[in-house]
């Protein structure tokens, strides 16, 4: 083997040591008295020829199987070379194949496949909750302040904490120096839980996590580098947090990362923690916290789940069920309980690349095969002239191999950038704890594609090619015959199937794109035109005071109406296409205990006119709808059409809690975010009840703006970057301690609603356009490869008076032909499909006849395109040098 | 697969196992460079073996190959750089099997020779 590998030096050297012995021949013969010249001859003539012995010696030292596969590598880069377009039309086929599924397995790995960053993450779990009843099985993660407790105090195979939602708040460091940051509220013990110790001071005692315990908070490492410039003296220094004093008891790591499923904000990193401090009322009476838990050493899952098990009945002793439904306490494991939601549309992502995979492949195939057939004269001469079946089919498996490695190389280049662009599109949307990228399981799984991609289908072509009968085959490429084609099944075969996944693909593709068409044209019910949000937190001990917060409103509504330029101004809970405030509610006249639902806003008058909203019966809102006046409130026509049906709803009275309040005006319906209830889209009217600003409890206010921002709404004749500046100032102008927390425009705002949507979107779009050129690559493979393969034929068909019009539909026929039976295969197939897709789409069936008549069409039309290119060949035909080629 | 068939030399076969134990037995004698051996050969066999050189090198790779020699460049006496071979103790245990092997050999056909006694 190493002489294998050194045989070109050690072949000089042995040149170098056979002249020595000439030499020394010579020498000898001199010395017997030859005269030179006829020494040197002697010796030649009796030494023989070095070359031939060295030849000898060379391929002593030769390895056969290296020889050979060394011949056959650069057989098959000879032949890749040659043949350009071939090599190219397949580089780019595997490229877009392994590429597509390089980008996504990379989303999919980082997502569902990379641990959690915390130390044993296998043994991390969410708490959650079982209900069963004869209706139905119900299966949710979260946890209300009884159940984390019970299990926080009873459990002794797990140790448990909790987490709260992370709210935007306004954080007071030093004098003038107010930030907007995020906090999340935590359990005692969470840090633990996790396995990370904070790098400087300690995590929250079980005193500091009750009601009335010392008010301690811990500093994300980026704050702390942000407005302490990392000073370990920090431990024990007083901050202002929402208008509240806090003492930094400590510090976490820089490598902390957080998950931040379970907060309204999501896509923001938390800069501080303060203590959850659980209760079960007000926030902890609902599900409103996340159970986690870690399994204590030598502790199973089964065992784990059976203890928290028992212990239901105490866990759930405060929920009013129905009789015939049972609760019982569980664990998922971490991972896969943040995962739940992304699971399927990733999975059917994937799928969507699997299927873009198959079709590439599909592709090669057809490529090798059409390669097979018509190198079937080059195969079956060198049968003929002794070459094994063996031996041609190692060839073609070579060739399909380096074919596949480059595809494979390019693959991952294209993956890579395909990576980059979708970090650009959008792919924060979704909340990662893995940095995406490129890692060794992506490269394997790459490879391995890529390789078994070449075994199976460099096989194919090499199997059918390796079956020829050598006297056939040798006879009809010798002879041209006229319509060989009896072993173009096979490629048929391929053409259909990959038509039917690509219409299946483009289906899916149009009903998520018509979706999102349908969810972007909404109508919003009001002009949407010019208007600037800006939104602060209001989670702040300044604002528990309803007067306080309406002082706020009212003050800077002036001084932002007096801005030059501004037509209108309000502020609102939650602005259109964001998520509103669910609230029960009942009719006056049903008893109180019959509540039904609804989205809830509180909004200061010119909230409407500022936005436009047309007013359908009754009034808007007015500053006379003061904390005095009789209770008011407004509805939209969604809310009639649900709870008012044929009936006259202004001068009705409803009731919220203990509050009456009379509807003394019905408006036109505004677009919402998700609902949070019932089977509402993810935007959509929702029945909606605005209530005036001025008439809400200090109660009320302190509980939604825990979750809400409220927000100001200004339409402006100039431009937003005008506009900020003075904005800026009539909010601070008022209250300089209180941070803008987001600037955006209605437009901004509903696009970020919609980035989900948007992303999939485009994702799938993109793998349509993808298994649509792979598709006509396909067509255009088969009809160019049966136009020449049919040259001789054809050019009998017109020397015998067939027209070129004739002649090319009988090329490209059988093109279309297999288009349509792949069209109504893909069809049906997509049929059955998009059943699965329902839950994405909005306002369009998944039988929607447009989308499936478009897709259709395109794919005929394509199918029409790839066959006509390669058959206007026909009409370049010279019937006489036709006939005589070859 | 198609492994190349090397054209064979006729006797080569019978040859080979012979010269290689001839070359071993010739640098028994200590280091020599290839010229040397042939000459050792064919004085030893008082000029009966002439040892062909298109066998000698091909037998020397082999042996080399072997592990049974290793070689190395030196001047030789006529003041020419030439390759010098050695035996390995490998190569010495193989040349003892060998020799032996062929006395056995010679015996068993002496035997088989001997005049036949009627």
């Amino acid at each position: 083997m190493r002489r294998f590998f050194r045989r070109g030096r050690l072949d000089a050297e042995r040149a170098r040591e056979m002249q020595a012995h000439l030499d020394h021949y010579v020498d000898d013969l001199i010395a017997a008295g030859h005269p030179r010249d006829r020494a040197i001859r002697e010796a030649r003539r009796r030494f023989g020829n070095p070359a031939a012995i060295r030849e000898e010696i060379y391929e002593m030292n030769s390895l056969p199987v290296f020889e050979t596969l060394l011949r056959d590598l650069r057989y098959a880069f000879r032949m890749l070379r040659k043949t350009p377009g071939f090599t190219a039309v397949a580089l780019i086929t595997l490229g877009l194949g392994i590429g597509a599924n390089t980008a996504v397995f990379s989303v999919v790995n980082a997502l569902l496949l990379e641990p959690l960053p915390y130390p044993q993450p296998e043994r991390l779990a969410l708490i959650s909750y079982d209900a069963r009843s004869p209706r139905g099985e119900n299966h949710s993660t979260g946890s209300d302040g009884q159940m984390f407790m019970t299990v926080r105090d009873n459990a002794k195979t797990v140790d448990a904490a909790a987490v709260g939602g992370t709210t935007g708040v306004n954080l007071l460091a030093a004098e003038n120096q107010a930030a907007y940051v995020q906090q999340q509220r935590v359990s005692a013990g969470y840090f633990r839980v996790l396995g990370v110790a904070p790098l400087v001071g300690r995590e929250f005692t079980p005193e500091e996590d009750r009601a009335g315990g010392d008010a301690a908070v811990i500093l994300s490492h980026g704050l702390w580098r942000r407005l302490f410039q990392g000073d370990p003296s920090v431990l024990g220094r007083a901050i202002l947090l929402r208008g509240e004093q806090y003492t930094v008891v400590g510090v976490m790591p820089a490598s902390f990362e957080v998950t931040e499923r379970h907060s309204f904000q999501a896509g923001q990193g938390v800069d501080l923690w303060t203590p959850l401090r659980p209760s079960t009322k007000g926030e902890g009476g609902g599900v409103n916290y996340s159970g986690i838990a870690r399994l204590r050493d030598g502790v199973s899952w089964t065992q784990a789940r059976s203890e928290l098990q028992q212990l239901s009945g105490q866990a759930f002793s405060l929920w009013q069920m129905q009789p015939d439904v049972t609760v019982t306490l569980g664990l998922v494991s971490m991972q896969e309980g943040l995962t739940a939601d992304l699971r399927q549309p990733l999975m059917m992502l994937w799928g969507a690349v699997a299927i873009v995979l198959v079709i590439a492949c599909v592709n090669i195939a057809g490529l090798l095969l059409a390669r097979g057939s018509t190198r079937t004269r080059e195969i079956v001469t060198r049968m003929a002239l002794g070459s094994g079946r063996a031996a041609v089919i190692r060839q073609l498996l070579v060739e399909s191999g380096v074919l596949a490695i480059a595809g494979g190389v390019a693959g991952l280049l294209l993956g890579w950038g395909a990576l980059e662009a979708l970090k650009r599109l959008g792919l924060d949307t979704f909340d990662f704890w893995q940095p995406i990228r490129l890692d060794w399981r992506v490269l394997v799984v790459t490879m391995a594609t890529a390789i078994v991609t070449s075994v199976i289908f460099g096989l194919m072509p090499a199997m059918q090619a390796s079956r020829l009968d050598v006297q056939a085959g040798l006879s009809e490429g010798g002879t041209r015959a006229v319509a060989g084609a009896a072993n173009r099944w096979p490629r048929k075969l391929l053409v259909i199937g990959e038509v039917a996944l690509g219409v299946v693909l483009l289906i899916s593709a149009g009903l998520l794109l018509r979706t999102f068409v349908h969810l972007r044209n909404q109508n919003p019910g009001f002009d949407a035109g010019d208007v600037v949000t800006a939104s602060v937190s209001l989670q702040d001990a300044r604002y528990r005071d309803p007067a306080k917060v309406n002082y706020l409103f009212t003050e800077t509504l002036r001084k932002v109406r007096a801005i030059p330029g501004v037509q209108g101004a309000g502020v609102a809970l939650g602005l259109p296409y964001e998520r509103l405030l669910n609230n029960g509610f009942s009719k006056i006249e049903d008893p109180p205990t019959e509540t039904k639902i609804t989205n809830q806003s509180y909004v200061t008058p010119g909230y409407f006119e500022t936005l436009r909203v047309p007013l359908r019966a009754g009034r808007l809102l007015t500053d006379s709808d003061t904390s005095e006046s009789p209770g008011v409130a407004v509805v939209n026509e969604a809310f009639v059409r649900r709870y008012f049906k044929g009936e006259h709803p202004v001068g009705r009275r409803i009731r919220s809690g203990s509050l009456e309040r009379e509807i003394v005006g019905v408006i036109g319906d505004i677009q919402q975010g998700s609902a949070g209830w019932g089977n509402f889209g993810p935007i959509s009217p929702l029945p909606c009840v605005y209530i005036p600003a001025s008439q809400t409890s200090s109660g009320f206010l302190t509980l939604v703006h825990t979750w809400f921002q409220p927000s100001w709404v200004v339409r402006t004749g100039g431009t937003v970057a005008a506009l900020l500046p003075d904005l800026e100032r009539a909010i601070q102008g008022v209250d300089a301690q209180l941070p803008i927390a987001k600037v955006r425009t209605v437009t901004e705002v509903r696009g970020d609603t919609l980035a989900q949507q948007q992303f999939m979107m485009s994702l799938v779009a993109g793998l349509g356009f993808i298994a649509l050129v792979l598709a006509a690559i396909g067509i255009h493979g088969l009809i160019a490869s049966s136009v020449s393969e049919r040259t001789r034929e054809l050019g009998i068909r017109l020397a015998l008076g067939a027209t070129a019009a004739q002649t090319m539909q009988a090329v490209i026929v059988p093109g279309l032909v297999l288009a349509t039976i792949g069209v109504a295969i893909g069809g049906a197939s997509a049929l059955a499909v998009s059943r699965l897709l329902r839950s994405f789409l909005w306002g369009v069936t998944p039988t929607d006849p447009l989308t499936f008549a478009a897709v259709v069409i395109l794919l005929l039309g394509v199918a029409l395109a790839a066959s006509v290119i390669p058959a206007m060949r026909v009409l370049r035909l010279d019937p006489a040098l036709t006939l005589r080629a070859e | 697969m198609t492994l190349k068939k090397k054209a064979q030399k006729p006797g080569s076969d019978l040859l080979q196992g012979t010269l290689d134990m001839l070359v071993l037995q010739a640098l028994r004698l200590g280091p020599a460079h290839g010229y040397t051996i042939a000459r050792v050969i064919e004085q030893r066999s008082d000029a009966f073996l002439q040892v062909e050189q298109g066998s000698l090198y091909p037998a020397l790779n082999r042996l080399e190959d072997r592990g049974w020699l290793d070689s190395y460049w030196a001047t030789s006496e006529n003041n020419r750089r030439a390759r010098y071979y050695r035996l390995t103790p490998k190569g010495r245990r193989q040349l003892e099997r060998e020799s032996e092997q062929w006395a056995q050999l010679v015996r068993a056909i002496g035997l088989v020779m001997r005049p036949i006694e009627e």
